[in-house]
């Protein structure tokens, strides 16, 4: 007979977890619809139908279930297919949007900034937008400067956008049915790297479930040092918080999971606890999410903070192709342990 | 004979001579964007140099150097902005007016992925001296889309230069140092710092103003503000209040966004111990977040007390004149911010 712990257990990777909520969100609510390029592949080819599922595989099958009046497949172009989401939220629909990169925001940065982030306020609460764009970020892949950006501050410096990013199975799909549900433009950040299997699978309940947004988590508690993530970077923190524990320091790791609302609360009560603070981003450094929490620990718990506060990002460069400065690019784990080191010396 | 020792322009003659300037100088330079010229293609039926630009920037410059030079383009950001980006790979110092900031996300692909990586991405062997010019700034009842700021969206990007004048002679100086530029700059034009008057001297002479550094616009010793561009008047306003009442405030124009001058913020805050950013732009990921960050990390055991921020606040610009009235940053608040600190 299985255990309990083995009954429990219900291992999903991160793609898999994703592609769950998604036909689950489908079935729970007709009006929920995905366009994007290649969500369902072979777009309009007979027989061609699921030859991709997405670039990541997150909307395989899909379509096969709910067939192409839901699934839509769009040429190459988004400022056509986001702009055609974001009206398709105002008049009825819950639209899932994939904006494929981060860096393509550039070709649709109207139809995300000016059109989905300020309707419902420019039309005085009167239209909601209920519309999901989710996008992969992340260095790592040898996909050069266009291709690997993280770009979640450009989002999230915007009024009128919620941006969530993911760290594990788990919360991509709490993440994602909390994202497809809400009534304003959400956008969900997925690294690439988790989407690729780091990490390995995690037990995923498979009914549906919500992670609220605009909640960090404890991933892991401690008291003499906090370490904040982001995404990918929470598994780095994860990391580098056993490394640290093999030193002797207990690491209290927060997953911002949330950087617009950001959690402030969580942020300030960790650091009130460990008085040290290290932020792990892998987006450009200038005007970053890390910048707002190293802001925020400076003027909200100035007189708490044992040293000041201290930052591990990416360098203010574009994502290089050269495997070998690609690697120096990204925060890793052994930058995260000295930077800790270094606030608790 | 002696010549007269203030020569005052307005902030829009002091862009428009540097303008004129450059293109007079260096044949390479052209002016591109929406009615730069005005009334586009209907030069024979006398509506040549209608408009000279939404702001009157490129007045007078369409009769001097043709309409080779200053071309006026549909409304087509993504189409002429990247035109502006092709010209500069290939020889050309191209100018080109966005008009208002808010309009980057019609042109983010031109500006985020061509001008900004190009150089990096061709190992250096191609230069972008693209100049761009946008305009900001709230507090004229043109609404969420027309009225925003949005310099840290340019400033987050790596490979872009950013620069916000705040007054005429900044303004000049740093046009010309944009378009003598070898790299991709962007400069943020305040709509109320065109609409003020200035006793400032603008030479006559063309002359430049270094990128990446700011200057201290008014020396003290009891607490920093730091401006931006309009907030820099603000902050100016705000100090005569504090001298007033008995403090010595420190005003640093920053100038330049990217690259930041950061031993300048330092310099001033060892001096005074203390610290309020203004700021037009959105608060979150913004110039006054790295700001408030740098000091706390650089100067964490100098600072009397913790950095504060007046910022916009995290919502789109109203269009109702009462709520934008107490959306703008205002002498009051910054003087409330420098007292809080000081009291």
């Amino acid at each position: 007979m299985a255990t309990q712990t083995e009954q429990q257990v219900r291992k999903l990777t991160y793609v898999q977890a994703f592609n769950e909520v998604l036909a689950q969100e489908m079935e729970r609510d007709e009006n929920v619809i995905v366009i994007g390029e290649d969500v369902a592949g072979g777009g309009g080819k007979e027989g061609f139908e699921e030859a991709w599922g997405g670039p990541f595989k997150l909307t395989q099958g899909l379509y096969k279930k709910f067939g192409p009046t839901r699934i839509l497949d769009t040429p190459i172009a988004e400022n056509g297919f986001i702009g055609a989401a974001v009206g398709a939220a105002a008049t009825g629909l819950r639209p899932v949007a994939d904006l494929m990169f981060v860096g393509f925001i550039g070709v649709c940065g109207d139809q995300i900034f000016n059109n989905a982030a300020k309707m419902h306020y420019m039309f005085g609460g009167k239209v909601k937008l209920p519309l999901t764009i989710i996008t992969a970020t992340g260095a790592g892949v040898g996909s050069a400067a266009q291709h690997s950006e993280s770009l979640y501050s450009m989002f999230a410096h915007m009024p009128g956008l919620k941006c969530v990013v993911p760290s594990n199975p788990y919360n991509a799909k709490g993440l994602m049915a909390a994202a497809i549900r809400d009534d304003d433009p959400v956008i969900v950040f997925n690294h690439k790297l988790l989407m690729g299997g780091i990490g390995g699978g995690q037990h995923v309940p498979k009914d549906p479930y919500i992670v609220p947004i605009g909640k960090a988590n404890v991933s892991r508690e401690g008291t003499d040092v906090t370490l904040v993530g982001i995404g990918y970077t929470t598994y780095q923190c994860l990391q580098a918080a056993d490394e640290l524990e093999q030193q002797g320091y207990s690491v209290e790791v927060i997953d911002l999971l949330s950087v617009s609302p950001m959690d402030d609360e969580a942020i300030l009560n960790s650091v009130k606890k460990t008085r040290k603070i290290v932020i792990v981003d892998e987006d450009y450094p200038r005007c970053s999410v890390a910048s707002d929490i190293s802001a925020l620990v400076a003027e909200q718990a100035f007189d708490i903070l044992d040293a000041p506060p201290k930052r591990v990002m990416a360098p203010h460069t574009s994502v290089p192709y050269s495997p070998v400065l690609e690697d120096l690019f990204i925060p890793s784990k052994e930058r995260i342990v000295e930077a800790a080191l270094e606030v608790m010396e | 004979m002696a010549q007269t020792k203030t020569r005052n322009l307005t902030f829009v003659q002091a862009i428009n001579e540097g303008i004129r300037q450059e293109l007079e100088r260096d044949p390479n330079v052209i002016v591109m964007g929406v009615d730069v010229a005005g009334a586009a293609g209907k030069a024979d039926q006398g509506f040549i140099d209608h408009f000279g630009g939404s702001f009157g920037m490129t007045k007078g410059l369409i009769q001097k150097f043709g309409p080779e030079r200053i071309l006026d383009t549909p409304i087509a950001e993504n189409g002429f902005i990247g035109a502006g980006v092709g010209a500069a790979a290939t020889g050309l110092r191209p100018l080109v007016d966005l008009m208002f900031a808010g309009f980057v996300g019609v042109a983010g692909d031109q500006i985020f992925n061509n001008a900004a990586k190009m150089h990096y991405m061709f190992g250096g062997k191609v230069k972008i001296p693209l100049t761009i010019q946008c305009q900001t700034s709230a507090g004229h009842g043109s609404a969420a889309q027309h009225s925003e700021t949005l310099y840290a969206l340019f400033t987050h990007m790596p490979g872009l230069k950013c620069v916000v004048p705040s007054d005429p002679y900044t303004a000049k100086g740093l046009e010309i140092a944009a378009i003598r530029d070898d790299d991709p700059v962007i400069i943020f034009q305040s709509i109320t710092l065109m609409g003020m008057n200035f006793d400032v001297n603008v030479p006559e002479e063309p002359y430049t103003l270094p990128i990446g550094k700011a200057r201290i616009v008014k020396e003290g010793t009891d607490v920093t503000l730091i401006g931006i561009g309009l907030t820099t008047q603000i902050c100016l306003q705000a100090a005569k209040q504090l001298e007033k009442q008995g403090y010595s405030a420190e005003v640093v124009d920053l100038l330049s966004l990217s690259p930041l001058d950061e031993e300048a913020i330092l310099e001033s805050v060892r001096k005074t111990r203390k610290i309020v950013i203004t700021d037009e732009d959105y608060p979150r990921c913004s110039v006054s977040s790295d700001i408030s960050a740098l000091v706390a990390e650089q100067a964490f055991d100098i600072l009397d007390a913790p950095p504060v921020r007046v910022t916009a606040p995290h919502a789109s610009v109203p269009y109702s004149p009462v709520l934008e009235e107490a959306y703008l940053i205002s002498e009051t608040k910054v003087l409330q911010a420098a007292m809080s600190l000081l009291e």
